[in-house]
């Protein structure tokens, strides 16, 4: 186990680093998430997938709430996630939407920050701020989320490392955040991302699967 | 530099840089012409011909974004469009068919891609030879690249964001917090962002002082990017974009470190210069941090000085969105 963050609550690119690797080793197999892959172009960073279970992309164009779904894979059970059951599948399954989501460090904040996207089977290209908001942002947090900055506390913006158009959620009070719900002696890098996860992966229904969190507990009291 | 006066000129001659483009409708989406007809050049009379546009804006200014320009461009090319019901924010541009990203600024964007010869102090007067002046971009008012681009929206507001996201960095980096820029009024934030759009000087800088540390206060760290030369093959058109926590001092026991937080300047530190920034960032690019031996730093299409310290470069000759831009170049 990495000892306390020197820099907390911020975090160094090689803390980031290392909390990633972590964090992508111990999710192999991890129900919730579809994939977990650590990716290492230019940066290292994390990418996560999970199917969006809200979009039916089988019927049309227009989007409408999808059924609840058992899940059907007893070895990739899914949590239960505000009492409801979820369905996840793989990334490369041709009738699903799928929301592909990552950590990546900000060489200006220095946090982790949720870079993501949707995408919806037949639609060419990323789906738009719209249809984040309708599907993918729990109601709870809508109006809060779109109450701040010029278009929200969702932004378009481009993956730092790939380029490629992508959301992300502003990172600028996360450092803030940090420092009120972890606790500063015992915070290790790989808890700091759980933490982060946790805390930020909410706003986009990208949760941290329970079994993540329990392993991460040493000590459960 | 000799304090607030050359900061001031400075800063008013990179507010002033303009460059020429002349931009072509996509021969695909041309119904007047076919690709080889030159009528499809609308060059730089293209803003001659429009009435409601004074001529001088011939040339556009470098701190200027793209989008700026497409109301008026979809007017222009409105009667030989393919399809009439596109919209002016449908619009993209592209250069030598790679999407040029809408939220860098054009002079970004031309140092990038124009392959044009840096300015240096000897070539300013001798400026003869070939150029890449004026710049020919092709607009596109449909296939929009969403792979490659994020959509704008008719009212400007996603333009808006990515502006006001990028200040938001600026400042954090320079003050430590972004509650700068975060308790700016409704009017200011939208004042700073007119202020660029509209190229107004001393507007940007009624807003933009507020959020500045004055002069006597030194940056806690410095807003500077630094862009890599794109691959030769344009096989992938992703940027490589370098960026770490710059203070504008460094200690001169510990030159190499580009850790350190501390940003004060104080006995035993000396003042980070963009060679120092180059060297400790890019040591294979930049063996020296004092002379440029196989590439040269540029910004605004001049190349700039190695022995710059960062801070006074922020200071006079920052983007509007408080950042510097600065692209590699090799040379040779």
């Amino acid at each position: 186990m990495a000892s306390a963050l020197s820099a907390f609550p911020f975090l160094t690119a090689g803390d980031f680093e290392w909390a990633c690797r972590d964090l992508a080793d111990r999710t192999c197999g991890c129900g919730g998430w579809s994939s977990v892959r650590l990716v290492t172009e230019n940066d290292t960073y994390l990418r996560i997938t999970r199917c969006v279970d809200v979009l039916d992309t089988i019927e049309g164009p227009e989007l409408r709430e999808a059924q609840e779904l058992e899940d059907e894979d007893p070895v990739c059970k899914p949590p239960s996630v505000h009492g409801k059951a979820r369905t996840w599948t793989t990334f490369d399954d041709a009738h699903s939407s799928f929301l592909t989501g990552g950590a990546v460090f900000s060489p200006t904040y220095q946090v982790p920050v949720l870079y993501f996207t949707l995408r919806w089977h037949n639609h060419q290209g990323p789906l738009g701020l719209d249809a984040v908001y309708q599907y993918v942002v729990p109601e709870q947090y809508r109006k809060e989320l779109k109450g701040v900055g010029v278009i929200g506390g969702i932004s378009f913006g481009y993956h730092p490392a790939s380029g490629a158009p992508a959301f992300f959620v502003h990172p600028c009070n996360t450092a803030d955040a940090m420092a009120q719900i972890a606790d500063a002696r015992s915070v290790t890098p790989g808890t700091y991302l759980i933490i982060w996860l946790g805390l930020v992966g909410h706003c986009v229904n990208l949760h941290v699967p329970r079994e993540l969190v329990a392993s991460d507990d040493p000590s459960p009291s | 530099m000799e304090g607030q006066t050359s900061l001031v000129s400075l800063q008013k001659s990179v507010w002033a840089g303009r460059i020429p483009l002349e931009i072509v409708l996509a021969p695909s989406e041309s119904r007047s012409f076919d690709k080889t007809d030159p009528y499809l050049v609308c060059p730089l009379d293209i803003f001659e011909q429009i009435a409601f546009v004074d001529p001088y804006e011939i040339s556009y200014p470098r701190l200027s974004y793209l989008p700026s320009l497409l109301p008026r461009l979809r007017a222009f090319f409105s009667p030989s469009l393919i399809e009439p019901s596109s919209q002016h924010h449908d619009g993209w541009f592209a250069f030598e068919g790679v999407p040029l990203k809408w939220h860098y600024p054009i002079g970004l964007l031309f140092d990038l891609y124009a392959g044009a010869d840096p300015v240096t102090k000897s070539t300013v007067d001798s400026q003869e030879g070939e150029s890449p002046l004026p710049w020919r971009l092709t607009v596109h008012f449909s296939d929009w690249p969403s792979e490659d681009l994020v959509r704008l929206d008719p009212d400007g507001m996603v333009m808006n964001d990515a502006f006001i996201n990028s200040v938001k960095e600026a400042d954090f980096l320079r003050n430590g917090t972004a509650k700068g820029i975060m308790s700016l009024s409704k009017e200011d934030s939208a004042g700073l962002w007119k202020s660029v759009e509209d190229i107004n000087l001393s507007s940007f800088q009624r807003i933009s002082n507020t959020l500045l540390p004055p002069l006597s206060q030194p940056f806690r760290n410095v807003p500077i990017r630094i862009f890599l030369p794109l691959p030769p093959d344009q096989e992938n058109s992703s940027l490589k974009v370098v960026q770490s926590p710059m203070p504008p001092s460094v200690s001169t026991s510990s030159i190499q470190s580009s850790q350190s937080i501390s940003s004060r300047s104080s006995p035993g530190m000396q003042l980070q210069t963009i060679g120092g920034v180059l060297h400790t960032l890019l040591p294979n690019l930049f063996p020296s941090r004092r002379t440029p031996v196989l590439a040269k730093p540029v910004l605004h299409g001049a190349v700039l000085p190695m022995s710059a310290p960062i801070e006074e470069v922020v200071r006079s000759s920052a983007y509007g969105d408080g950042w510097a831009y600065v692209v590699v170049r090799m040379m040779g």
